[in-house]
């Protein structure tokens, strides 16, 4: 018998690695075991009224409701709940120091609008000189973005789409957060960081990072004065925006790798700063995860790839953007190729088990061999068997995972 | 320090002094000293023992070992074995290279209707110095210029070298260098040179050892750089570097201290570049337009490139610095009286850039992000060794030196290799060549190339280029041999990203 999947993405890295495993390509009627499907097939897929039910052996690319985390305005709502709630427990992880939560300040202040407003308001005019950035919460690749420096300019869109404000029209909602306008520059150029996630399960929650990631750069140098505000070329780092700039390289897309920015992080600033700053990274992942945990309709048939944005500050703090439920697996340049080749060879590595055949009753706990390229963040199931033999075996990361100062 | 010791130290002792007192941070120095003797710490009675004893602790004395161990290392001649051999061919082939670039820069010019040398407008020099920190936005057209030579040009000139002591009877003469009188070390000499590696010693950038290791070494090189002794530092690079302490310690091996002197120098040279617009400044623009901007390791760097290699180019420190000096034009600027000031040595630092000449520079970005710290020790790691891979001389560490020992040592540990290059006429120089000239820069990942350096540094010498070539091409044997066109055997060598340095180099050193 052989394994079969199914895809709607005419990606070719998708079929490529299925067809090098051995597996046959199905269509979306057929019996699939693996089905790489993009978000609007899943969700038609596990809606009430298309029937369908999948079998032990078929496992699907997304879960039912990833929004709950790819979607600007819900992340930040379940980001904040779970740190209500960890407060209320009294958590030491949520501790605070001068108003700031010390361990989970790892989005920037946001709100949404227009149901935020006036919470952003009171916010606005404790530091009035800060500009912030307004992104609406649905769409993707920096369109609809913008910057303000002032109260008066989200006034004045507000009056030029007016409908916004008034809820009952709203088409479209915007989340505002604090620009972080001392990103950290190499080159004079800013740049944000785009890593990949594997989570297997929410509940336990089992979740990988890949070792190889990139930094996307800005072919402008950066300036925050505000005669630049409006510039998106110094300010997004979209392949999507920068790709139409004149500046851009389509060699190297404008893209360094992690292990590049590593080397030079630790020749220029030290060995220190860089193993925190890549330390505080794993953490807010595992904890952007653990606060949806709740929501996420973990269904055994599926896993999913997140695409995480990240900038780093100029005092080396790691701040979440987005976290992205189908990151693109287009290739802009060669590197790229090779690195969304070896993303998705990772990934089928891990969530198949060894017997080569999907199995939703396996117990998802892949062997340090099978994980190639992946490091384990976190597996719940392990950490609650606590054995410290299977520990060992799995690599010491998660375990010094809960270690908070 | 054989050499040094032939014509006795009085002899070399006299020559520091004298070159150490005409450098410009020696008055500096005095003056400290003076102070020095001027304070409690120094009595008249027991001058010479106090005075000693406050330097020491002063740390002058340390600063003035390194001076001396500077020197030593910039000024080493190598004792040849065979002093019969006449090598001033070298120097006339070399002669005869430099006439012929100049002679293709003087015809790029008049193709293109341009000068070598003028005075920029004001209006020029205004908008470079606006934009000095992002040159990669300087609206400058270069896309007619091309690059002098590249490496496959310097090789071919290699190759036509000939020995006026040897005749070459050889139908083939252009396929290998085994013809030229020049003694290279064999295998067990290179074991004996490269001792840490040969004995197995634990090494940083073998992915075996743990971070345990890291952390000695880390704790260790800290003392290194505290105790601020440049020899020191070099035998401590013979055991790998860690990323965090290698800045620090590279500057340290080769003297590229900062001072006042070392700034207003670099400000200098780029003040000139201001006012003087000279046709090597495109060449060197278009080189980082053809590498580093394009490079996914390096594209980051290109602004900060820009600066430093402009200012290298006018460097007139590094024309007098080099031993066997390169040749260079008097050269009038354009449209001004041909008096001695309208008059300028081109190119300034006798350098005329080669396709990829940036990549010397390139991987040093990652250290630094001060481009005054990062133009020292690029400079410094160009007159100790980059200048003698892409100028022809018969200095051991030269190029021809390092082709030869390449041959040699793949001809004596893969007959087989050697045989079937021969039976299909490429001769593997030829695949390898433009690792060579460049030290690999560009062809590994950065870190394996800071790596690579780390050795050069450690041990002095180039030679681990000539060996690591070998060990790739051994590496990759079975491929080689399956192939028999260039471009095949071209594409078997074209990704060399997995290659991890040390422990390759360990494995074939290893007794």
């Amino acid at each position: 018998m052989k394994v079969t999947f199914c895809t709607d993405l005419d990606k070719s890295v998708v079929v490529t690695n299925c067809e090098k495993r051995g597996w046959v390509q199905v269509g979306p009627e057929d019996d699939w075991n693996i089905y790489w499907a993009g978000t609007l097939t899943c969700k038609s897929l596990f809606s009430v009224d298309s029937g369908y039910r999948m079998s032990d052996a078929q496992i699907i690319n997304h879960f039912p409701n990833h929004y709950e985390i790819s979607r600007k305005d819900l992340l930040v709502k379940n980001i904040k709940r779970y740190r209500r709630e960890l407060e209320k427990e009294g958590n030491v992880i949520a501790e605070k120091g001068d108003s700031k939560y010390l361990h989970l300040d790892f989005i920037p202040v946001t709100f949404v609008l227009p149901a935020d407003y006036n919470m952003f308001v009171e916010e606005y005019r404790k530091s009035p000189q800060s500009t912030w950035i307004m992104k609406p919460c649905g769409r993707s690749q920096g369109s609809g973005i913008f910057l303000i420096n002032k109260l008066s300019k989200l006034k004045k869109w507000s009056r030029d789409t007016k409908h916004i404000f008034q809820p009952q029209l709203a088409k479209e909602s915007y989340v505002i957060s604090r620009y972080i306008d001392n990103p950290l520059l190499i080159g004079g150029k800013k740049f944000d960081m785009r890593l990949y996630v594997l989570v297997t399960s929410f509940r336990p929650l089992k979740a990988y990072q890949f070792k190889h990631g990139f930094c996307r750069f800005c072919t402008v140098k950066y300036d925050s004065s505000v005669a630049e505000l409006d510039n998106m070329y110094v300010h997004l780092t979209n392949v999507s925006v920068q790709k139409h700039g004149g500046e851009y390289n389509s060699i190297h897309g404008g893209k360094l790798s992690v292990q590049n920015l590593r080397l030079h992080l630790e020749s220029t600033r030290g060995k220190e700063v860089t193993e925190k700053l890549f330390d505080q990274i794993s953490w807010l992942i595992i904890h952007s995860l653990k606060a949806v945990q709740p929501v996420i309709a973990s269904d055994r048939h599926c896993f999913e790839c997140y695409g995480y944005d990240i900038i780093i500050d100029n005092k080396l703090k790691p701040w979440l953007i987005e976290v992205n439920a189908s990151p693109s697996l287009t290739s802009t340049t060669a590197n790229d190729r090779i690195l969304k080749y070896k993303l998705l060879d990772n990934i089928f590595s891990i969530i198949v088990p060894p017997s080569g055949f999907p199995d939703t009753r396996w117990n998802k706990i892949p062997t340090k061999e099978a994980m190639k390229d992946f490091e384990l963040l976190i597996d719940e199931e392990i950490i609650q068997n606590e054995d410290p033999e299977t520990s060992e075996k799995y690599g010491a990361k998660y375990s010094s995972m809960y270690r908070w100062r | 320090m054989e050499e040094l010791k032939d014509k006795g130290m009085p002899h070399t002792s006299q020559k520091i002094c004298d070159s150490i007192q005409k450098h410009p941070s020696y008055i500096g120095f005095i003056e400290e000293v003076q102070k020095l003797v001027s304070s409690s710490n120094v009595s008249v009675n027991n001058f010479n023992e106090t005075l000693m004893k406050a330097m020491r602790e002063k740390g002058i004395e340390c600063h003035m070992k390194n001076n001396v161990f500077h020197w030593v290392a910039s000024n080493k001649k190598y004792k040849m074995d065979s002093p019969i051999v006449d090598l001033a061919f070298f120097k006339r082939a070399q002669v005869q290279w430099d006439k012929r670039i100049h002679k293709s820069l003087n015809s790029m010019c008049s193709e293109l209707g341009i000068t070598l040398a003028r005075a920029r407008s004001s209006q020029d020099r205004e908008e470079l110095s606006e934009k000095w920190g992002e040159l990669s936005n300087y609206d400058i057209d270069v896309s007619k210029y091309r690059p002098v030579y590249a490496p496959k040009d310097f090789l071919e000139v290699l190759l036509h070298l000939k020995s006026p002591n040897c005749k070459v009877y050889d139908i083939d003469p252009n396929w290998e260098f085994a013809h030229l009188p020049i003694k290279v070390k064999d295998l067990p000499e290179l074991r004996q040179h490269y001792g840490e590696l040969s004995r197995g010693e634990q090494i940083l950038g073998t992915h075996t050892y743990g971070t345990l290791f890291e952390a000695e070494r880390i704790q260790i090189g800290e003392r290194v750089l505290a105790q601020h002794y440049a020899p020191v530092a070099q035998e401590y690079l013979k055991r790998g570097c860690p990323k965090n302490l290698r800045s620090e310690m590279w500057s340290l091996v080769l003297g590229a201290d900062i001072n006042m002197i070392q700034s207003e120098y670099y400000e200098s040279l780029k003040n000139h570049t201001l006012y003087y617009d000279l046709m090597i400044d495109k060449l060197i623009i278009k080189d980082i337009q053809l590498t580093a901007s394009n490079d996914d390791q390096y594209f980051v760097f290109e602004d900060v490139l820009y600066q430093v290699m402009l200012c290298f180019m006018r460097d007139g420190d590094i024309l007098k610095h080099i031993s066997s000096q390169p040749g260079y034009m008097q050269v009038i600027l354009k449209g001004k009286q041909p008096t001695s000031e309208n008059t300028m040595t081109f190119p300034p630092s006798g350098v005329i850039p080669f396709h990829g000449f940036t990549m010397y520079a390139a991987p040093i970005c990652y250290l630094f992000q001060d481009p005054l710290k990062l133009y020292y020790v690029f400079r410094a790691f160009y007159l100790r060794y980059w200048h003698r891979l892409h100028r022809v001389c018969g200095h051991e560490q030269g190029i021809v030196s390092i082709c030869l020992l390449f041959e040699r040592l793949l001809q004596k540990f893969e007959p087989a290799l050697w045989h079937h290059f021969r039976e299909i006429s490429i001769s593997p120089i030829k695949v390898v060549f433009k690792w060579l000239m460049r030290a690999f820069s560009g062809h590994l990942p950065p870190e394996q190339v800071l790596q690579l350096w780390d050795l050069v540094l450690a041990y002095d010498s180039l030679e681990v280029i000539a060996l690591l070539a070998v060990i790739i091409m051994i590496f990759r044997k079975d491929n080689l041999l399956q192939v028999t066109t260039l471009t095949n055997i071209e594409s078997v060598l074209a990704d060399i990203s997995s290659i991890n340095v040390i422990p390759l180099l360990q494995m074939a050193l290893l007794k």
